[in-house]
Order: C-alpha cells, then structure tokens, then sequence
C-alpha cells in the first residue's frame, strides 16, 4: 500500500511548478540511407499529471519520438539533442541507468497486447517477472502488487493464473496498463493504446488511464493518429509532420482554431458526425519522401496557401495568441494569419 | 424504386457454440451503398464473407440480381461468373495484391481470367484512370507503392469485372487520415459513375456517415437496427446504437458513463441474447 501512498501525495502536492516528467529539447534523429532527419529539431514537455497527445500520420515520426524516450532506437540512429525524463537525459545515460528507467520511471503501453505478452505464460508470471528480476522484489511482494494493479484495471486478481489466450483483447490492454503500472512509472507513453480497441472497449480504457493519473500523478504521453480523441481527452496536444512539430498547444485552441494549415486540412479531412455530409476536403498529394532532402517547410508542396517564401526558409516555430491560462499555442507557419479554417469544411 | 441487386434472407452461421450470424437479412438497391456496423464479433465480417462466397451460411438465402447464391456451383464457368456478380475490397491491400506482379500485370491477369481473347490495354487504362493511378504506377511492384495507391489498386481489380456489388470490408479503416479522405471521395464518384452497389462493412461511424445510404447495425450476430443512415445516426432507437454513437471521441465525451452504459447493457443483453440465438439455430 505504501508506494500507492506515496503516489497520491505526489498528485496532491505536485503538478504545479514542478518540473516537467518528460521535457524533449531540440531531438534530432538520423537514420542511415535517408537525405534528411526522420526527427528534426523536436520539442515536447509533459507535466506530472498531465495529458499529452502526439498526433501525426504514419511515418511523421510519432512513434519515433516515443520511443526514444525509452531509448528504443532503430539500429544505426543517430541523435542530437536531449531527452530527459525525470531530469535525466535518456540518450545519455549508462546502461544500468536505462535499465532501472526502463522498468521504473518511464512505462509503454503498445498497440498490440498479443504482440507484447508471451501466449505461453501466465498473466501473472507476465506481469510480475520485471520487478522480480530487476528490483529484487519478493515473488510475494511482486504478486501482492499486481493483484492490486489488476483490480485497479478492473480485473479480477484470479486473472493472474490465466493465460494470454483466455481474454479478449480490452481485457489483455489492461492487463498491459497494469504491468506498465507494476514499476511505479513517473511517465506512461501509450503508443495508439486504444487504437486496435473497439470504440465501446476504447472509453472504458481511457478512463481508466484517467483515473489512474488522477491517482498517482502519472504524466500520460498519448501518441495517436486519431484527432477526435486526441482533443477528447488531452491537456495539450502535438501535431507532427515530417519529422517536424508544426503545431502545438492547449488542445481546445488548437482544434477550434489551428493555426497550422496541416491541423486544419487534417480536421477537415476527417469523417465526422457533427459535420455536414458530402465530399471530404482530401489532402492532395503524399508526405516528403526520407530520400530527398528538404529545403523550406515540409507542407508546403500540399499547402493552400504556399508561396515562394514556404518552399525557400523553414519557417520558425513561434508563439501565437496565448490561451488566457497561459498555456502557449505555438505554430511553424509562414502564413498562420491565413489559416481561418477550423473543423468545418471549406 | 430502384432494382434490388442483392437480397439476403434469413442467413445463420454457427461456429461451435458460437452463433456468428443469426438471422440476418437485408436488400441492397442497383447502385446503393450499405453500411453494415458493429465491434468486433458481431458478425459483420462473417456475413460479408457469406455475401462474397468466402463462408457458406448454414441456412438462409442469398440472391443476386434475383440468382440464388448459396448453393455450390458446378464448373469453372459459373464459378467465373458468380465471382463476377460480387467482389471485395479487404483491409490491408499489401495482403490481397501479389507482392512480384506488377500494377498492369494485376489487372491484365484478372481481365485475362474472366474475359480471355480481348485486348485489355484500353480498359487497363480505363481502370487506372478510374482509380486516380497515374501511368507512371504502371510497372510499380506493390512495396514501391504507398498505402492509399495500394488500396486504388485492389479497388481497381476489384471493379475490372465489372461486379453488380463490391463488398467492402475495412476497406479505409488502414490508411491514414489524409489518403481515408481521398479513397472515400473516389469510392463515392466510383459509385456515381459507374452504378455498382456498395455493402460497407466498417467500425467507424463517421466513415459509415459519408459513404452510406443505409446501415444495419450488428450486435452478437443479429441486427440491432436498421435504417436510412441519416436517421439511424441522427435518431438511434436501440441502446447498443446509442452506445456505439456515444463512445465516438467528440468534445463533451465521458468515458466514465459510456464504460457505465457498456457493462449495463452487457449484463441485461447478453443472457436473453444468447437463449434466442440456440433457439434460432434449427429454424
């Protein structure tokens, strides 16, 4: 009971002016064979207590950047910048430092339970073997922890003697969240957590990740290709596009009014049931290839409102109309004045 | 009244002590579009491998163009032309495209197979343009293509025949959000075009919004409810619709009332549910 204590006074107390749990400075990422860095230049805080969503397509390099929180790079990267969680930058640090961050401070929740749980052991064994390998903790101490953990999911601690096999795939994703919880993180990264989930299934699981945050203080990094629940249930969000963060900010300013033409085409490009039926506003073309360099803003080939500036000078990131709490909305646009669309089409 | 071009009456499907499909029917109109939504299990995959001939029902008709489906069929020329009547567009077009052939060589092959003697090379461009593939796609393999180009290329196979009906199973739900919004735009001036019939099998109700006349909405192997897709969407008469509408991420969500709603209508469901499915299963 004692680390759950010492959890809840941490969200009582802290959250405020405390230090980020997550605070990512100008990452940059190399990749061998490609003309360009698959991340370049990002930066991203998340609080303790905070929600955080990371929105982007496939290969904007969403996932990258989660994962390097972990240090889970692909073979041959090359990084420049800091990544520091807790204070500690990650892409630094000795191997026994990453290990201890691994199964403590920092947690993944991935997209695929049936991927990430081997189907021939049981859920306890699963949930227990990190922290009896790593911390030293008792098998009974372990195994008192995840019966805890798995009634805090909402599962019955009897799943323990279970296998993979024997439950659905919601059921499995909490059983994912609870080992992610099994080592008291600071940080969740829940890599498109939801996204395989059904949408009924989806609800109930974040709600508990917000319970859970509520509960302990956890910060919640949520990487998602899904604008409609990125705005639903984040404080702050991301949106990231070759490599690059275009828009970031409170995530009510930023889907009422993005500033971003990337934030806007994607809100209008999205089937919804609030807005007017007819064609989609589709977004021409493809994302720039990782083979060719890239000179100038990396939208502007797909952009509306290009001019010559935008294929010519990287725009810089700045800030725009604070929101009133404070919070900064910040956009990489030559031309953000420009951008009035918001989620209705045209 | 438009021609009725594929009616289903009264399918069931039971696998093990699972009924998958318990008695579904439906019409779809020559040149209509109509969704069929559900979570995982409820049978919307199953029926539309029924529909397409990949699963047989157990009992229950399928008629095509007022043709009796679900019988075997004799021959490799009434297998051709049943297979003609429906096609289908899967989720992942990385799995159903032949990763050595070739854009062209995909659609000659399949025009070769149901119209042998012909010269394709003018309806081969017909079909690419069709699909929005450029001619320089033409030699492309499908690794060297992208997601959204893939998924043109199945649609394009799929409509080489000339099909009343194209089942289409996910067919977006893989693809980004950007290139979803190109592939349901070209599926719907497809549909104006040339009058093929649509049955959408998708979990997304906005997705189900933009390209649906009509939708069934399936729960455990049955419909749940079925109606115009502006009033099912706009009006749900079933709980289980309802839910499914509320558990779409939208501003004022909570998920703490739908997890409520969810495990209320599970427990109240899923007893009664499950009698009335063994009792169905000899009719």
């Amino acid at each position: 009971m004692n680390t759950q204590e010492k959890h809840a006074s941490c969200a009582s107390t802290g959250s405020v002016t405390a230090s980020p749990v997550l605070d990512i400075r100008g990452l940059r990422l190399r990749l061998p064979r490609t003309a360009r860095p698959v991340l370049d230049g990002v930066d991203l805080t998340v609080a303790a207590g905070e929600t955080v969503a990371l929105v982007g397509e496939s290969g904007s390099g969403k996932t990258l950047t989660s994962r390097s929180v972990l240090r889970l790079l692909p073979p041959g990267a090359g990084t420049e910048g800091a990544v520091r969680v807790a204070g500690e930058d990650v892409l630094t640090m000795s191997a026994a430092r990453l290990r201890a961050l691994r199964t403590g401070t920092a947690a993944m929740i991935f997209q695929d339970p049936r991927a990430a749980i081997n189907p021939l052991r049981r859920i306890g064994d699963f949930l227990t073997e990190s922290l009896r390998l790593n911390t030293g903790t008792s098998a009974e101490e372990a195994e008192r922890r995840a019966g805890e953990l798995l009634v805090a999911v909402g599962l019955a601690p009897a799943v323990m003697r279970q296998y993979p096999g024997q439950l659905s795939g919601g059921m499995l994703q909490r059983v994912m969240i609870a080992a992610a919880l099994m080592g008291d993180p600071a940080l969740l990264l829940a890599d498109e957590a939801t996204t395989a989930l059904d949408v009924t299934t989806q609800a109930e699981v974040v709600a508990l990740l917000g319970d859970l945050r509520d509960r302990f203080g956890t910060g919640l990094l949520f990487v998602t290709h899904d604008l409609g629940l990125a705005a639903t249930i984040s404080d702050r969000v991301y949106v990231m596009y070759a490599g690059r963060i275009v828009e970031a900010g409170p995530a009510d300013a930023l889907f009422a009014r993005p500033r971003h033409p990337y934030t806007a085409a994607l809100l209008a490009a999205t089937p919804r049931l609030d807005a007017p039926q007819g064609r989609l506003n589709a977004i021409d073309g493809q994302p720039p290839d990782l083979k060719a360099e890239l000179t100038g803003c990396p939208f502007a080939p797909r952009c509306v409102h290009a001019t010559g500036i935008c294929t010519e000078q990287a725009p810089e990131d700045r800030a725009v109309t604070a929101a009133p709490d404070g919070r900064e909305h910040r956009v990489a646009c030559h031309h953000s004045d420009r951008v009035t669309g918001s989620a209705d089409h045209g | 009244m438009a021609e009725t071009v594929l009616h289903v009456n009264g399918v069931h499907r039971r696998y093990g002590s699972v009924q998958a499909v318990d008695d579904v029917s439906f019409s779809l109109a020559r040149g209509g579009s109509l969704g069929i939504v559900g979570e995982s299990g409820s049978g919307k995959t199953t029926t539309a491998r029924i529909v397409v001939g990949l699963e047989s029902a157990d009992s229950g008709q399928i008629r095509v163009r007022g043709t009796g489906r679900t019988g075997r069929v004799r021959g490799r020329v009434a297998r051709l032309a049943r297979a003609r009547e429906v096609q289908m567009v899967f989720q992942d077009p990385f799995l159903s495209l032949d990763p050595r052939v070739g854009v062209e060589a995909a659609l000659r092959e399949t025009l070769r197979l149901h119209f042998p003697g012909a010269d394709h090379a003018r309806r081969i461009a017909e079909l690419l343009d069709q699909v929005g593939l450029g001619t320089r796609t033409r030699d492309a393999l499908p690794r060297q293509l992208s997601g959204g180009q893939r998924q043109r290329v199945a649609i394009a196979r799929a409509l080489a025949v000339e099909p009343a009906i194209l089942v289409l199973d996910e067919a977006v739900a893989a693809l980004d959000v950007s290139v979803q919004a190109q592939i349901l735009n070209l599926l719907a001036d497809i549909r104006a075009q040339t009058g093929v019939g649509y049955l959408f099998i998708t979990h997304d109700l906005g997705v189900v919004r933009c390209v649906t006349d009509d939708v069934i909405v399936m729960r455990q192997g049955r419909i749940v409810e079925a109606g115009s897709t502006e009033q099912v969407l706009s009006a749900p008469q079933h709980p289980y619709t309802r839910l499914l509408l509320e558990s779409v991420p939208r501003p004022g969500w909570d998920p703490h009332a739908i997890a409520a709603a969810r495990r209320a209508l599970h427990h109240t469901a899923s007893p009664s549910d499950s009698t009335n499915g063994q009792s169905t299963v000899h009719n």
